[in-house]
């Protein structure tokens, strides 16, 4: 009698009534959009008038000349459009449900309450940073690959890029939604998402920054406990491929760790926000 | 008189009692603040490392650097003012402002007093976080400023304190003519976050941008005081600075009662 | 088969002590302390199809808790329950599908969109084919008068409208069983009115098994043959309508305020005198005394105000504790 539950229909749905509201906001759908750009020329900014004036390498040996760095940034970019976009206006409305106790009304609906949760809302003006980051990976991809000594990037190497993109969000909205979810025994908890913010700025240099007494471990710990220090360094490394330059092993199994990490989080996550809703106690007004 | 003092003493006890009593969870929010420096820390370092060692970037050397970073977060101590225009954009947005047309009361005074309860308040719960921090930095302090510098640097944090204030409270006041204060606002917030030497220092910038920004009252919000302290800047430019930035505070308060009056006088045109 | 089966259900809340400052929280990790509330204790209940049944207390009885352990939103301490064959807290999509609820003053419409938006993401959750869904959806709007509104924005509808509306969503799947949790809350009479009306019709159209929680005598009174009086967790009462009527609608409770300094004569001859605080007095009056006595009253007095209404639904209750000690079976 009934047709299939279509969740990829449902998305576009979602995604429809999330830009009838935004343009309903015009004005501030333009500033923005506006102000997303802004950040990353400033940020851009940063690097091309000072950093890269005093130094043609970001690290000692570490093969992040300017464009490679670049085409980490642009990776930054894409992967933090991504997530924002999609994941974080509905990680963020979730302790407001909570505390509500709105939350009911999701929980009611007969389909998979971590999609409704996770994609309810888009937040379209931030996929401006994919547009500023897309221009920025074709500049800095030309670039490389007309180096001296130019990269090799083939179409497997396209391939695998987009896919541990996909990889990073999906560590990245693992551990946002995790977090999310923990505002069911927390209550309010604005650090959290300070916290949030903190973590995650690991993620936005080249994991080889991370040296010496405090960084090793440090390292160690962002890459194999939260893995936040995968999220974009392994995509950015396989199309900038300083890969050739590092021989140790580590650089070899990374990219299978970040695929099989991904899923874990994932995996976890589920768990994580699915306990969490047995604890529900749904406020009443 | 003395009903504002003690107003303003009442405001101070509040703010010192919320603080302290959060203040487990406040010295770890006020020590986080401190991780994305912890970053740049290494980023600066992986910088320095291909130059080799001992080697000045714009004449800062790495421990410099760190040590201006550390700076910058005590310098927005003072001059930062989370929520102040979007205060006052919002009490104007939803006609509160139209009391200060009937009662004898100084919106502006008033906010410049309750702001320096809270920030007195946030110090002396803060200086805990924040003399920790130093201390594990220590080694990096290769100089310390002498008693001119010392008294210099504290000028100049109190200006930064009022620049900071009156600046916002302008560009809140800015709601009286546009409805939409809060985009504008967050503009300026980015303009001024890299722009007030927040991301580095200022002079590291190439011409014309370096020329430009010193035309700016930005630099005196995070760069300036940074600079004070490090000895970057000394004897006539100092004093020249310094007077710079009392100029550029004269004129903001100036400018926000110019704003303030207009302000009301068209606000109140509209009737009801 | 009853559709809903509900034994020796229970609901234990156990509430901390919040501690305040970070110093605070890590000796609360220790050592708390808590107070456990019982929400919901042991209740059982069997009902069958097509009834219309209204859960009455007073607020913190325990009946929104019912409601939200049928609708699978939280989960139970003890006992069972099932709802046309499930378990309510599996949360089977299957069984999602086939029922509602709807909660007075939440809303679950988008706020900045049309209506008629969040209506058709509902058709795609639940899976409602397009032309059932349009017939659905006609009827709907003619029974709730809703036509008109259905493409303004959320925001811009009236509280009763409103209202409207979350039913309107609420049933666009045609569920089998209905749950509502005050849906009546904070309108004003005439909405209460047109709401009670509508459910009435559709009941009797569809004969769907609905489930009432509401503090108010009027939505019960309008709609309901069985009523479960539930307090402190417990169901106190379970019956007929018509028992509790009889029982409340014998008499009216009259507050008179005299004129000036005017001494009340020997009111207790009517009834029964409840407060003397001059110059207002409030009376307990058999109904069918009510229009003799307010006469006579009138004729002796000067009074400047008076008001008649019903007494009031807690004192109804509580005048029923006092009679009913255990829980009855069916009048």
């Amino acid at each position: 009698m009934s047709p299939r539950l279509n969740y990829f229909r449902i998305f576009l749905t979602f995604a429809r009534n999330s830009i009838v509201r935004d343009m309903t906001f015009r004005a501030n759908f333009l500033i923005d959009c506006l102000s997303t750009i802004t950040w990353s020329l400033m940020d851009l900014g940063f690097y091309i008038l000072v950093v890269f004036r005093q130094t043609s390498q970001i690290g000692k040996d570490t093969g992040w000349g300017e464009w490679e760095f670049y085409t980490f940034l642009a990776t930054t970019k894409l992967i933090n459009g991504l997530v924002q976009a999609f994941f974080m206006p509905n990680c963020e409305e979730v302790s407001e449900l909570i505390r509500t106790g709105n939350l009911d009304f999701a929980l009611l609906k007969p389909i998979d309450t971590q999609f409704l949760i996770s994609l309810r809302k888009i937040d379209w003006p931030a996929l401006s940073h994919i547009g500023v980051g897309s221009i920025l990976l074709s500049i800095s991809v030309w670039h490389i690959t007309h180096r001296e000594d130019p990269a090799q990037i083939t179409l497997l190497t396209g391939v695998l890029y987009l896919f541990y993109i996909l990889c990073g969000v999906a560590i990245l909205y693992s551990l946002m939604i995790s977090l999310a979810a923990t505002s069911i025994w927390l209550g309010r908890n604005e650090s959290l998402y300070d916290f949030w913010f903190y973590i995650t700025n690991f993620s936005r240099y080249p994991m080889e920054i991370y040296s010496g007494r405090i960084g090793s471990p440090l390292r160690g710990v962002c890459t194999y406990i939260i893995p936040v220090l995968v999220v974009v360094n392994v995509p950015a490394r396989i199309l900038a491929q300083p890969l050739l330059l590092r021989s140790d092993s580590e650089a070899k199994w990374l990219p299978l760790f970040t695929a099989v990490a991904a899923l874990v989080c994932l995996a976890l996550s589920r768990w994580v926000f699915y306990t969490a809703l047995r604890s529900y106690r749904s406020a009443s007004s | 008189m003395l009903p504002r003092l003690t107003t303003w003493w009442t405001i101070l006890r509040i703010s010192l009692q919320e603080r302290l009593v959060y203040r487990g969870d406040f010295a770890l929010g006020t020590l986080m603040r401190f991780l994305p420096i912890v970053t740049q820390i290494f980023l600066w370092y992986a910088i320095f490392a291909n130059l080799g060692t001992g080697v000045r970037i714009t004449g800062y050397t790495y421990e410099e650097l760190v040590v201006y970073l550390l700076l910058t977060m005590v310098a927005r101590a003072f001059s930062s003012m989370p929520g102040l225009a979007s205060t006052i954009a919002r009490q104007i947005r939803s006609g509160d402002i139209k009391k200060y047309l009937t009662q004898p009361v100084d919106l502006l005074g008033f906010m410049f007093l309750s702001r320096l309860a809270h920030k007195l308040a946030y110090y002396i719960v803060a200086i805990g976080p924040f003399a920790l921090v130093f201390f594990l930095c220590r080694n990096y302090f290769t100089h310390l400023p002498d008693a001119p510098q010392a008294a210099a640097f504290a000028a100049s944090l109190v200006l930064s304190f009022l620049l900071g204030f009156y600046l916002e409270a302008c560009i809140g006041m800015v709601g009286f003519w546009f409805l939409e204060v809060t985009s504008l606002l967050f503009v300026y917030m980015l303009f001024s976050f890299f722009l007030s030497g927040h991301m580095f220092p200022l002079d590291m910038l190439p011409q014309p941008f370096g020329e430009i920004v010193q035309y700016t009252p930005l630099q005196y919000l995070a760069f300036f005081p940074a600079q004070v302290f490090l000895g970057k800047i000394e004897g006539w430019a100092l004093v020249r600075g310094l007077l710079v930035e009392v100029a550029w505070v004269t004129f903001f308060i100036v400018l926000s009662r110019i704003l303030f009056h207009r302000g009301l006088k068209r606000y109140s045109g509209y009737g009801g | 088969m009853p559709v809903i089966e509900i034994e020796n259900l229970s609901k234990t809340y156990r509430v901390y002590q919040k501690q305040e400052g970070l110093l605070a929280s890590v000796t609360g990790l220790f050592r708390r302390e808590h107070k456990d509330v019982h929400a919901v204790k042991e209740v059982s209940l069997k009902v069958e199809k097509g009834e219309f049944v209204a859960f009455l207390g007073p607020n913190g009885a325990g009946k929104t808790t019912t409601l939200k352990l049928l609708s699978g939103i939280i989960y139970p301490s003890g006992g069972t329950a099932r709802v046309m064959g499930h378990v309510p807290w599996e949360r089977e999509i299957a069984y999602r599908r086939r029922f509602a609820l709807v909660m007075g003053q939440k809303n679950q419409l988008w706020w900045d969109l049309p209506a008629l938006e969040s209506f058709r993401l509902h058709q795609q959750i639940y899976r409602i084919e397009p032309q059932q869904y349009q017939e659905t959806l006609d009827e709907l709007s003619e029974l709730l008068d809703i036509g008109r509104l259905l493409r303004q924005p959320v925001r811009d509808l009236s509280l009763g409208e409103r209202m409207k509306m979350e039913l309107a969503a609420a049933l666009l799947h045609s569920p089998d069983v209905l749950f509502l949790d005050e849906p009546t809350i904070g309108l004003d009479v005439v909405a209460q009115h047109r709401i009670q009306q509508f459910l009435k019709k559709y009941q009797a159209q569809r004969q769907v098994t609905i489930l009432l929680s509401s503090h108010y005598m009027k939505d019960v009174a309008a709609l309901c043959q069985r009523v479960v009086i539930i307090t402190g967790g417990e169901i106190k009462f379970d019956g007929s309508l018509s028992g509790i009527v009889d029982r409340f609608s014998g008499q009216k409770l009259i507050t008179l305020q005299l004129a000036g300094d005017e001494a009340p004569k020997n009111l207790a001859r009517f009834g029964q005198v409840v407060e003397e605080q001059l110059p207002k007095v409030k009376l307990r009056i058999d109904k069918a005394n009510v229009p003799a006595a307010l006469a006579q009253i009138l004729d002796e007095h000067t009074v400047e105000d008076i008001v008649v209404e019903d007494p009031p639904l807690e004192e109804v209750i509580a005048d029923l504790f006092s009679q009913v000690q255990t829980p009855v079976g069916n009048d």
